[in-house]
């Protein structure tokens, strides 16, 4: 019976063989008539995140942000951006593997731009526009402590050596090329480059491509002597952010009455960001 | 002593200006992708599926996902099902004996199982814990039965990146962006639609 059954089948096989694997299958087997109570399964339908973890993870972008923005600008606490830094690189890092993130948020926003069909989810635009609002009135918080890419870094960072001056600037101009091809591929809908060179995305979801893992590796150690190179001489989001907090309304300053022009600070500052204060015109005799 | 001067500094106006200018860029950008989120409601954004009519079953579903396991896990249309006794989704060919011994079958995983129904007919069931996507089970229902068996994105699981590491790589160019709120292929409407 057993051997008459499979032989039935190959045969079968055989002769529809020209037609199967492609668009077409026939039925071969009609579907049965039960006797019994016999009921077909449902089809299986498993849904996507549940929207909660959306509201969830917006929510969290905008406390983590304001919070930033009180640690930073009132409170000026370093203990208290180390402790949101480690907490946003569990969350938005670990727990959420990295995504949705608004660096890559910027090519959704590029295609949903060039192409009217595509639709982009109402979390990505939350994503991408808060840490540039926020910019624009206090700064880039968003680099600060929340972003997981900039805390992994941050986090094994040992003894930053200063960037000679011309090769950091130099390097600077790389995020703006960057940018621009990212923007580029993402509005013909070419690749989405972001996401698939994104060096720290394997360490969070802890799977990826092997290449990725040894870029990641690779900035990791690189990180441990130079302060966040990812976020300074690569990463598209940090030169957007860099035009608006610019700009921005209020922002960390030397208080400049206090100021004795020691230049402690400026050496002390990991990524070179701290410059000597300047007078502004009309303002010191 | 302060220089008086009267109204603001070339400076603080610069810097008012610019950022009146990238605050009405931003706002700029955003708007018409709210505007269009509103007029299309929610759901409609889109999501990474198979189209099981184009799927070659080559298997690098299990492969290339940047998931450990792989998002994609093989789904049954129960509607497209022939309940066949000797199902080459679940036998290898040529088995040693009809029976849920591990040598009989195609599933590396042991992921699908095997209940009698009725005479001559059995059901086969997926157990998405253990299935690792790799549509071995699939090219022996397509190859030998109706093809009720196939391969769909678990959105559960998919994290719908932006390059979905799978098409990037499938040979039959069979991934395709659905709405989310309609996320799944069911085969044998597909069938239909596709007649």
């Amino acid at each position: 019976m057993r051997r008459r059954l499979l032989a039935a089948a190959f045969v079968a096989g055989l002769l529809l063989a020209p037609t199967a694997g492609g668009a077409e299958t026939i039925e071969r087997f009609p579907p049965p008539d039960f006797e019994t109570d016999y009921r077909l399964p449902e089809f299986a339908r498993r849904a996507a995140d549940s929207p909660v973890w959306q509201i969830v993870d917006v929510v969290l972008l905008a406390a983590a942000l304001s919070a930033m923005t009180w640690l930073l600008l009132y409170k000026r606490s370093r203990n208290g951006v180390a402790v949101m830094t480690v907490a946003c690189l569990a969350y938005f890092g670990f727990i959420r593997g990295g995504c949705v993130c608004p660096i890559g948020a910027i090519q959704n926003v590029s295609l949903g731009l060039a192409d009217p069909s595509f639709v982009v989810p109402w979390r990505v635009v939350i994503f991408f526009t808060l840490p540039l609002a926020f910019a624009l009135l206090v700064g880039r918080v968003f680099c600060g402590g929340v972003c997981p890419l900039g805390a992994i870094q941050d986090v094994v960072l040992l003894k930053p050596l200063k960037v000679p001056g011309p090769l950091a600037a130099a390097l600077g101009v790389l995020p703006f090329i960057y940018l621009g091809l990212a923007v580029l591929l993402a509005a013909t809908d070419t690749a989405f480059v972001i996401c698939r060179y994104d060096p720290f995305v394997p360490f969070f979801r802890l799977a990826g491509p092997l290449h990725m893992f040894i870029a990641g590796l690779a900035f990791l150690l690189v990180s441990t002597f130079v302060g966040r190179p990812y976020c300074r001489f690569v990463c598209p989001y940090g030169a957007v952010l860099s035009i608006c907090s610019r700009v921005a309304l209020k922002r960390v300053t030397v208080t400049p009455d206090d100021c004795i022009v020691c230049g402690l600070c400026e050496d002390a500052c990991p990524y070179d960001c701290i410059r000597k204060p300047t007078a502004e015109k009309g303002e010191l005799p | 002593m302060p220089v008086e001067h009267d109204g603001i500094s070339r400076r603080r106006f610069l810097d008012k200006v610019t950022r009146g200018a990238v605050a009405v860029a931003v706002a700029g950008t955003t708007a018409p992708l709210a505007a269009r989120l509103g007029a299309e409601g929610p759901g409609t954004e889109m999501v990474w599926q198979i189209d099981p009519l184009k799927c070659i079953q080559c298997g690098q579903c299990a492969t290339e996902c940047v998931l450990d396991i792989s998002a994609v896990k093989c789904v049954h249309d129960f509607d497209m099902c022939g309940y066949c006794k000797l199902c080459l989704g679940f036998f290898k060919p040529q088995p040693a004996e009809l029976d849920s011994g591990a040598e009989n079958q195609v599933c590396p995983t042991g992921a699908i199982t095997r209940r009698f129904v009725e005479d001559p007919y059995y059901e086969y069931v997926i157990d998405e814990e253990l299935c690792i996507g790799c549509g071995k089970c699939v090219a022996g229902c397509q190859a030998f039965g109706n093809g009720a068996l196939y391969l769909q994105v678990r959105h559960d699981r998919c994290k719908n990146c932006n390059e979905c590491s799978i098409a990037a790589q499938c040979p039959a160019d069979a991934f395709v962006k659905l709405p989310a709120k309609k996320p799944y292929i069911v085969k044998h409407l597909r069938m239909e639609e596709h007649k």
